[in-house]
């Protein structure tokens, strides 16, 4: 990974939103979750994106993760119109560029730390060789080298969402989208989820988006973006 | 393009997700499990009932030319089913002496039949079917008795019509009970014969000749109980099979002679074998047919729970999705899954198809074919994938968001 970018060379845009809408369509009534955004995200930011709750922040996150397309407008990753993306070049954008962290966890249940951490390499070309050792890398990353063979169930929710961050390191990504990473955890954990955020954009230089309904938890990117009702109030 | 995730790994996971649900996996697959075994089974009574019946016609020998009154095949080599060959059409001795004059080397054997009532002892049995021939029918190995159990007649009883019997062992049993039967008298419409010998058991044979039911006698007794000199039919025995297509022709122009064309029938015993395996073969089809039904309600029981499979995974197969799947790998992930529930179903159902076709085989002639198990297994997997199609297509159609935000 490359170290932060110096100050006299502005960074590159990575992520740019332009216009964009998201309608939902219920019965007759249609409801724009979000209304006209623009939202630049320069590589190595770490930007948080808050709100109340509604107000359309995980909305936000999914049209940026590629995860849903919106109504209306342009979704710019890496210089690439991605509404000219078929699905599978999506998926693959998501696997190889994204990393997502959940506030549910989301991981396999019945399923070893180590196997929900490879996961992502299912679906990806790296040498199947290498990927066991590369989990026990990332696992070793979070502190939970010792956890490898234990289930979800058998691990605390702190330690459930390191294994989600891990799982979202293993493929390298550029950025890290995270949304309400802490709002399943309490505040110990959160803490050193947080402090963990911190570490990837210092040290490793890498763009996160961080999502959070939490005022103290958004002051802490270097750039917060505030959304209300679907529009951006400050950014 | 390289396909990701590799097989290897689709196989491996889809194998560790069958084995988390053991008992899932077990209901999942009992329709398959029941649609092959019956299948083997089913299959596998054909095949031995085939095979039994062409032992049978070993027996009868492949150098035997039979011929018979009436058209007994159709078109095609089936049965005829039509009454033309019950035509009252009989030989005669003339054509005896006529067949013997003509095939030197040949042993012509008439047969003559009559039903009768039969008394022994203080018994009496009605309706007996008693069979007239030559010392050559038991020359030729057939209802010969042990030497134990007497013997049969010989050519001097036979030319001069002497008056022996041998008996079939069930009519022995049926008369005498536990006496032993040589040398004693049975009285047949006022006749007596002497009993000489008692054929031995043949158990029910196939196609119709229960040669433990019958008494056989010289020629010229059977024809002086019925009071006409007619023959019902006539084997011949060739020297080698070899003779036997051109004999049949040359016995068919020497009988056109004196009989009508498709009054009688010249035929030999692959003929009726196959005739009768065609009866075999359909019926073996039309059962397993119904048999692979219970395949497709099985395929069903195996839609109906990958559906269920995929509403349970709704969240994993969007995190599978928000995390790089593509929907192809989504799709043949659960095709997979599918198909090796119904191929496990099948592995079972081959083998319990086959231990309960070894249980039969202990009173009924049955023989598993490897056809029949790639078949049945091959359908099965078939099953699977067919009967897998719509909820994999289900699941990789999923939108990651609304699967992640599915409780
Ligand atoms: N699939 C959907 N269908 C209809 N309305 C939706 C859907 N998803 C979100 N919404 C609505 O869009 C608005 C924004 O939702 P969301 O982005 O989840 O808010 P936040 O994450 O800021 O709490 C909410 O009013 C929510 O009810
Ligand atoms: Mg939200």
């Amino acid at each position: 990974m490359k170290k932060s970018s110096s100050n006299n060379k502005s960074p590159r845009v990575v992520l740019n939103l332009k216009n964009i809408v998201k309608t939902y369509v219920s019965g007759n009534t249609s409801f724009n979750a979000l209304d006209d955004v623009d939202v630049q995200i320069k590589e190595g930011e770490f930007v948080s994106i808050t709100g109340p709750s509604g107000s359309g922040k995980s909305t936000l996150m999914h049209i940026i993760g590629l995860l849903d397309l919106p109504t209306s407008g342009q979704v710019i990753l890496e210089d690439r119109d991605i509404s000219r993306l078929k699905e599978h070049e999506l998926a693959q954008i998501r696997n190889v560029t994204l990393g997502f962290v959940f506030q549910q966890f989301n991981l396999l249940p019945k399923t070893s730390a180590l196997e929900n951490v490879l996961l992502p390499l299912l679906y990806s070309d790296i040498d199947k060789t290498l990927h066991k050792q590369k989990g026990i890398d990332m696992l070793t990353k979070v502190g939970l080298l010792d956890k490898l063979k234990n289930t979800p169930a058998q691990l605390s929710g702190g330690q459930q969402q390191r294994v989600a961050i891990a799982r979202a390191l293993i493929n390298n990504p550029k950025i890290i989208l995270a949304d309400e990473p802490t709002g399943n955890l309490d505040s110990r954990s959160g803490k050193e989820v947080m402090k963990f955020f911190h570490y990837l954009h210092e040290k490793e230089g890498r763009t996160i988006v961080l999502v959070t309904h939490d005022m103290e938890l958004a002051n802490q990117a270097k750039r917060k973006i505030v959304i209300r009702d679907g529009k951006i109030y400050s950014q | 393009m390289k396909i990701k995730p590799s097989l290897s790994d689709l196989l491996n996971s889809s194998f560790r997700s069958i084995l988390k649900n053991k008992g899932r996996t077990l209901l999942t697959s009992l329709g398959i499990i029941i649609g092959v075994s019956s299948v083997i089974l089913l299959t596998s009574i054909g095949n031995g009932l085939k095979s039994y019946v062409s032992d049978q016609f070993e027996t009868l020998g492949a150098n035997t030319i039979f011929v018979s009154p009436g058209m007994i095949f159709s078109e095609g080599g089936r049965f005829n089913q039509g009454a033309e060959q019950f035509l009252s059409l009989s030989f005669d001795k003339k054509d005896i002496s006529n067949l013997s004059r003509n095939f030197r080397s040949d042993t012509i054997i008439p047969l003559s039949q009559t039903s009768a009532e039969v008394k022994a002892l203080n018994k009496t049995l009605r309706s007996i079917s008693i069979i007239g021939t030559t010392d050559d029918y038991g020359q030729e190995g057939n209802a010969t008795p042990d030497p134990k159990n007497g013997r049969w007649f010989s050519a001097e009883e036979s030319a001069k019509g002497s008056k022996v019997a041998i008996l079939g062992s069930n009519v022995a049993t049926d008369l005498f009970g536990n006496v032993n039967p040589l040398g004693r008298k049975i009285i047949i419409k006022g006749k007596t014969l002497k009993v000489i010998g008692i054929a031995n058991q043949q158990g029910s044979s196939f196609g119709g000749q229960p040669v433990d039911d019958y008494i056989y006698v010289p020629l010229d007794i059977v024809h002086s109980l019925s009071g006409n000199e007619d023959i019902n039919s006539i084997q011949i025995k060739t020297p080698s099979k070899d003779e036997v297509p051109q004999r049949k022709l040359e016995i068919e122009e020497v009988l056109l002679d004196r009989y009508e064309k498709d009054t009688f029938t010249v035929f030999d015993s692959s003929q009726l074998l196959s005739s009768i395996n065609n009866i075999i073969s359909v019926l073996t089809v039309a059962l397993t047919g119904i048999a692979a039904i219970s395949l497709i309600v099985g395929g069903i029981g195996i839609m109906n729970i990958m559906l269920v499979t995929v509403s349970e995974r709704t969240r994993e197969i969007g995190l599978r999705k928000a995390i790089g799947a593509y929907p192809r790998a989504i799709l043949v992930q659960f095709l997979i899954e599918a198909t090796i529930l119904s191929g496990i179903g099948g592995i079972i159902g081959i083998l319990l198809g086959t231990l309960g076709s070894l249980a039969i085989n202990n009173f009924f002639p049955t023989n598993v074919t490897l056809q029949s198990v790639i078949l049945a297994f091959g359908v099965s997997a078939i099953v699977g994938i067919v009967f897998g199609v719509a909820p994999a297509r289900k699941a990789s159609k999923l939108s990651p968001i609304e699967a992640l935000r599915y409780e």
